[in-house]
């Protein structure tokens, strides 16, 4: 594919490089945006200093959203705890639930039977596409498409409503229990002493849903990718280089689009993804261009996974043997995970009691924000959404 | 396994009854628990996957104590190494900023359960940075140990990037001082904001008005007019919770 070299920004011929070096003073200007803008994922305030329309320098406002979950982790059980941390990352619950818990597993000594972590891993992946579906549809809308909105949404919904057929909710599952998953929804009375399962046709079902998301993929690889107005507004912008993004702690499809090939899924051990064939996306420019590439590809790859573990998942009990009161063991553990936003730990300190005595979670979307300031200085007005849209964070995620 | 001041050696066997302890199955008899003991004691002798790593590293970096339970290796330094420290696992390859952040050793407590031993232990607050590699799947906790009166820290912005709203998030929330950091501002908290919530003297204002869990929350319905019925009520729930 060809660009054509007048649209790209760095150059001298650039629309709005020209309305700047006319004879005109443009001193500094502070301009507020935010905290209330579409393009911003919840509630961030950035207040940049302008030269014309280039950023001299800009300050991300935060906390809008902060809901002390570390304090209130100290004072609820290891059970209650779940409920709470589906709510860091909304559009990925599912996979929040899922490093906190093994590291209370790995507290207490005990681990989830193989068909458990099958269910964790298929819910996992399926909580990734719906999280990058969100990026396909949103992102494209902010640089001004709005058809692959629709494409991706429909697709989204599907997975969605698998995910609820199994958990019973779509956004806050809250699933996962130390030593298992929590009996389905739908798979028949909780009191009665039959096996507790996935409900009937899921497996099928998700099969067929995940064939489809590959297909919807292709269509917005159709639409999108090749596009030359979305490829003027994100080819070259915002490149983080990887050495910066690793400094900053960016983490995720962020860094892997600067062309690390760091993925905690081939590198970790939370979840048994050695056993599944998957290649990790990768991308060269660190541009806002690589990151939505990159995220596409993740789809088709966590699709991947999924039919294979669907094929492969072993029958079996949902939960280990676990004391009913659960009390955690004296330690001190730390477990990540690879989330659609990226790194996603807990640092959990027990002190042998019902409830923990310090939780720290480490979100991908905080550390990969923090780089904003750095990123945005120098580059265009217009180009903020292009920029904040790429990062694909959630300020859930970063305020926590 | 850990070891305290001595890296180069092999770890105690003095650990072998917590050991025990975490691999004692839920339900054991007695001959099943012997059993499991006598495993713990093999386990226990032999280095776990991460003790060569991690000793090798706390001799790298200076450090006082190591542990490498649970994979996470853990090095701890004193306060005036941090930096040096930090600079040398940058050096070994861990260039990829995790986290920073605090825990408040506190012998009393607001809210939440206490440590086990309030009597055995020395209050202070443990600033941990977390770094890792981008190449494989070795990480490093480095941890510190300041006062709980007045903690001081030289700032790792010079060193890591990251550390920059990290440790503007320690300040904030533990009252911890980056000396030297560029822009040292609450990040999440209104700026008039007094105290530092994540310290354990902090009191959480939902729990003053309302203890929980099931300890004085039920209250009698509209219609319930026999007090003992409420009681009876009051203590179902109680199990509910605990379970």
């Amino acid at each position: 594919m060809t660009i054509n070299p007048t649209l790209d920004p760095t150059s001298a011929l650039h629309l709005s490089e020209a309305s700047v070096s006319v004879e005109l003073e443009t001193p500094d200007m502070t301009l507020n945006i935010g905290p209330q803008h579409p393009s911003t994922h919840g509630v961030l305030r950035l207040v940049a200093k302008v030269d014309g329309e280039r950023i001299t320098s800009v300050e991300p406002v935060i906390g809008y959203m902060h809901r002390g979950y570390e304090k209130l982790s100290e004072v609820r059980t290891y059970a209650q705890i779940t409920a709470l941390v589906n709510r860091i990352d909304w559009v990925s619950g599912f996979a929040n639930e899922v490093p906190f818990i093994v590291a209370a597993e790995r507290l207490l000594g005990v681990e989830a039977p193989e068909r458990a972590q099958y269910i964790r891993l298929i819910l996992t992946e399926m909580a990734r596409i719906s999280s990058h579906l969100i990026f396909m549809s949103s992102y494209p809308l902010e640089i001004g498409a709005a058809t692959p909105l629709m494409h991706a949404l429909r697709e989204r919904e599907r997975v969605l409503e698998l995910m609820e057929s199994v958990t019973g909710g779509r956004f806050h599952p809250n699933f996962n229990r130390i030593g298992g998953v929590k009996p389905a929804a739908g798979a028949g009375s909780a009191t009665r002493k039959i096996v507790q399962d996935l409900p009937a046709g899921f497996l099928a079902d998700t099969r067929k849903a995940m064939e489809e998301v590959v297909d919807v993929c292709d269509d917005l690889n159709a639409l999108v990718t090749g596009n030359e107005i979305f490829q003027a507004r994100t080819v070259g912008i915002g490149v983080i280089p990887a050495d910066k993004g690793i400094d900053f702690g960016v983490s995720g499809p962020n860094l892997r689009a600067s062309g690390i090939d760091f993925d905690l899924r081939k590198h970790d051990d939370y979840l048994p993804y050695d056993q599944f064939d998957f290649d990790v996306a990768v991308a060269q420019n660190g541009d806002c261009f690589d990151r939505y590439v990159v995220r596409l590809e993740e789809i088709i790859q966590a699709a991947r996974i999924v039919i294979q573990a669907i094929d492969g998942i072993p029958s079996g009990p949902l939960q280990a043997k676990v004391p009913k009161i659960i009390k955690i063991p004296e330690g001190e553990v730390y477990v990540r995970a690879e989330n659609p936003k990226g790194e996603m730990g807990y640092y959990l300190v027990s002190e042998g009691g019902r409830i923990p005595y310090r939780v720290k979670i480490r979100t991908g979307s905080f550390s990969n924000l923090s780089v904003l300031p750095w990123l945005l200085e120098g580059s265009l007005v217009p180009d903020i959404i292009a920029i904040l849209g790429s990062l694909d964070f959630v300020l859930g995620d970063v305020d926590r | 396994m850990s070891v305290t001041e001595s890296p180069s050696d092999t770890p105690a066997d003095d650990e072998t009854p917590d050991q025990a302890a975490e691999e004692a199955p839920v339900e054991a008899d007695a001959s099943e628990e012997a059993v499991s003991e006598d495993d713990a004691k093999d386990a226990a002798a032999e280095p776990g996957p991460h003790d060569a790593f991690a000793a090798e590293v706390a001799a790298a970096v200076g450090a006082t104590s190591w542990s490498a339970e649970h994979r996470n290796v853990k090095v701890k330094v004193p306060a005036d190494k941090w930096l040096e420290a930090l600079e040398t696992l940058r050096d070994r390859g861990m260039t990829f900023f995790s986290f920073l952040s605090a825990i408040d050793w506190a012998k009393e407590v607001a809210v939440g359960d206490p440590v086990t031993d309030p009597d055995a232990l020395e209050e202070r607050i443990e600033v941990l940075c977390r770094v890792s590699t981008v190449t494989d799947n070795s990480a490093v906790t480095l941890s510190t140990d300041l006062p709980t009166d007045s903690p001081s820290l030289p700032t790792a912005v010079g060193i890591y990037g990251g550390a920059e709203w990290h440790e503007r998030e320690t300040f904030e929330m533990f009252g911890v001082d980056f000396a030297g950091h560029p822009r040292l501002v609450n990040l999440y908290l209104p700026d008039a904001f007094i105290g530092n919530p994540l310290r354990k003297s902090y009191p959480l204002l939902s729990r003053e008005v309302k203890p929980w869990p099931g300890e004085v929350d039920v209250e009698d319905m509209p219609s319930t007019e026999n007090t003992e019925a409420g009681d009876t009520a009051g203590d179902a729930d109680d199990e509910g919770d605990a379970e």
